[in-house]
């Protein structure tokens, strides 16, 4: 399959990659082109213009300070789950980071570009021969989301692996635009609409994620269910961090919602208590209320309601093997 | 717009005039002639274009050859080493890790990287790095097989 023709910009600077898309709308950002590259050739996305991130210096790198673990956006996902000090205190980052489709990908595919991948749906991720026989579909430049039924709306889902070990872990990250540099929660880059899944401004680009201390003082772990365990996208994934300390929780779910979900019922509600069977119990009831899950895979969504609380409550159980 | 671009592949240099939608493995096959990396899925789901680029596994049809620019490009071809088969190779043809061979190159390429990274692998940790490239003949018994072989054979080796 060729590629569509594009414009082909590769800056050196990222104040001149943030003036191009200024300047350009239309243009789509490239770090390790592993998720657009696809859809491009399904011809499912068409920018008139690539800004490659490849030639920019600089994020390229895991770093420990004072306050918090800094990894450049562009830091290859094989280099984030090789660095000792993720594998050793963070694991549910080393297993949401090594569970990324195959090890090619692990390699090519950056932690900022796996953060910001396009959200998928059965309708959408198709080639546009398969796709020429229906209506075109609303995220692909239709009207009609053929998940819903409905015109205007879109349901693809958000199916990163990375994401939610990083909500788990209360990250932020760093967006840098032509006039300076802002530090967000990471859950506010992602919008909740299919259509266009990340909120990030105009001529903005994500360039770093800042892992708070407080992460590295307690358990997490990174579970997901997928077709062919070693190299599929999740059908559902599911991150789970407990402080030592105080006992908090944080619950995130990928795959499951337009965008990934931070579980902040079962938080609240496992707050203080202790994991026990009668707390699991409550688990799948809790976790299901999180989500918005819609017919956008070929999983049938029972099932994926069930392996959100299973893949929740064996992260827990074992959290209390460590407790 | 066609621009004029260096390519450093198995140690040479080609200079090649390439547009910027078109992929490595594209300008590697059909400008370069070197068709032992193949064409599979070219969607980046079956891993048997990969190649090396700087030492790394790479899937060329997922790779702009523009950005293939300034690194060192290895592939099938680039393996021998004065008409001597690579141990990988050799291993390969001793033990049957092959039947029709349209995957080989990948498989190859992609366990060269491995075992640079980590030449005594375990076999859980070669299965879950090998998963990505996909044999629909063989089974991977036996390609597994062939790349513990040569691990023996390179002993260290590059």
């Amino acid at each position: 399959m060729r590629l569509p023709k594009f414009d082909y910009r590769r800056p050196e600077r990222i104040q001149e990659a943030c003036a191009i898309l200024l300047d350009q709308p239309c243009a789509k950002l490239m770090a390790g082109g592993t998720d657009l590259l696809v859809n491009m050739k399904h011809r499912a996305e068409t920018p008139s213009t690539i800004v490659s991130l490849k030639a920019l210096p600089d994020l390229d790198f895991v770093q420990k300070t004072n306050s918090a673990l800094r990894i450049g956006a562009l830091t290859p996902l094989k280099k984030v789950y090789n660095d000792p000090f993720v594998a050793a205190k963070l694991p549910a980052l080393a297993i949401a980071a090594s569970s990324v489709g195959s090890y090619h990908h692990q390699t090519m595919g950056t932690i900022g570009g796996n953060l910001c991948q396009q959200t998928r749906c059965k309708y959408f991720n198709q080639s546009k021969w398969w796709r020429s026989s229906r209506p075109l579909c609303f995220k692909a430049g239709g009207e009609l989301c053929h998940v819903a039924k409905r015109e205007g709306v879109c349901y693809s889902t958000y199916c990163g692996d990375v994401a939610p070990a990083l909500l788990a872990f209360g990250a932020e990250v760093i967006l840098t635009g032509a006039h300076g540099l802002r530090q967000v929660p990471l859950e506010e880059i992602f919008s909740g609409d299919g259509k266009t899944p990340l909120k990030i401004g105009r001529g903005e680009i994500l360039t770093e994620i800042v892992i708070p201390n407080q992460a590295a003082d307690g358990f997490s772990t990174y579970g997901k269910s997928a077709n062919r365990g070693s190299i599929d996208f999740p059908i559902v994934g599911a991150a789970v961090w407990r402080s030592s300390s105080t006992g908090e929780s944080r619950i995130a779910l990928t795959a499951v919602d337009r965008k990934p979900v931070r579980a902040r019922r079962l938080e609240d509600f496992l707050e203080g208590k202790q994991l026990n069977e009668e707390t699991f119990q409550a688990v799948d009831g809790l976790v299901a209320k999180e989500s918005r899950l819609m017919p956008s895979s070929i999983d049938s969504l029972s099932y994926k309601r069930k392996l959100m609380g299973l893949l929740v409550q064996s992260a827990l159980s074992e959290a209390r093997g460590g407790e | 717009m066609k621009q004029a671009i260096a390519l450093e592949v198995n140690g040479d240099t080609y200079e090649v005039l390439v547009s910027p939608n078109q992929t490595l493995l594209e300008v590697l096959r059909e400008k370069l002639g070197l068709t032992g990396t193949k064409k599979g899925c070219d969607l980046g789901a079956c891993g048997a274009c990969t190649v090396l680029l700087d030492g790394a596994a790479y899937l060329s049809c997922l790779m702009l050859a523009v950005d293939a620019v300034g690194k060192k490009i290895v592939t099938i071809e680039g393996l021998s080493q004065g008409g001597e088969l690579h141990p990988l190779q050799k291993s390969f043809v001793e033990l049957g890790g092959l039947q029709c061979g349209f995957c080989t190159p990948g498989i190859i390429m992609t366990a060269k990287a491995v075992l640079d990274e980590e030449p005594q692998p375990t076999e859980e940790s070669l299965k879950k790095k090998m998963a990505g490239n996909l044999c629909r003949c063989t089974g991977y018994k036996k390609v597994l097989d062939s790349i513990m072989g040569a691990t023996a054979r390179m002993g260290g080796e590059r």
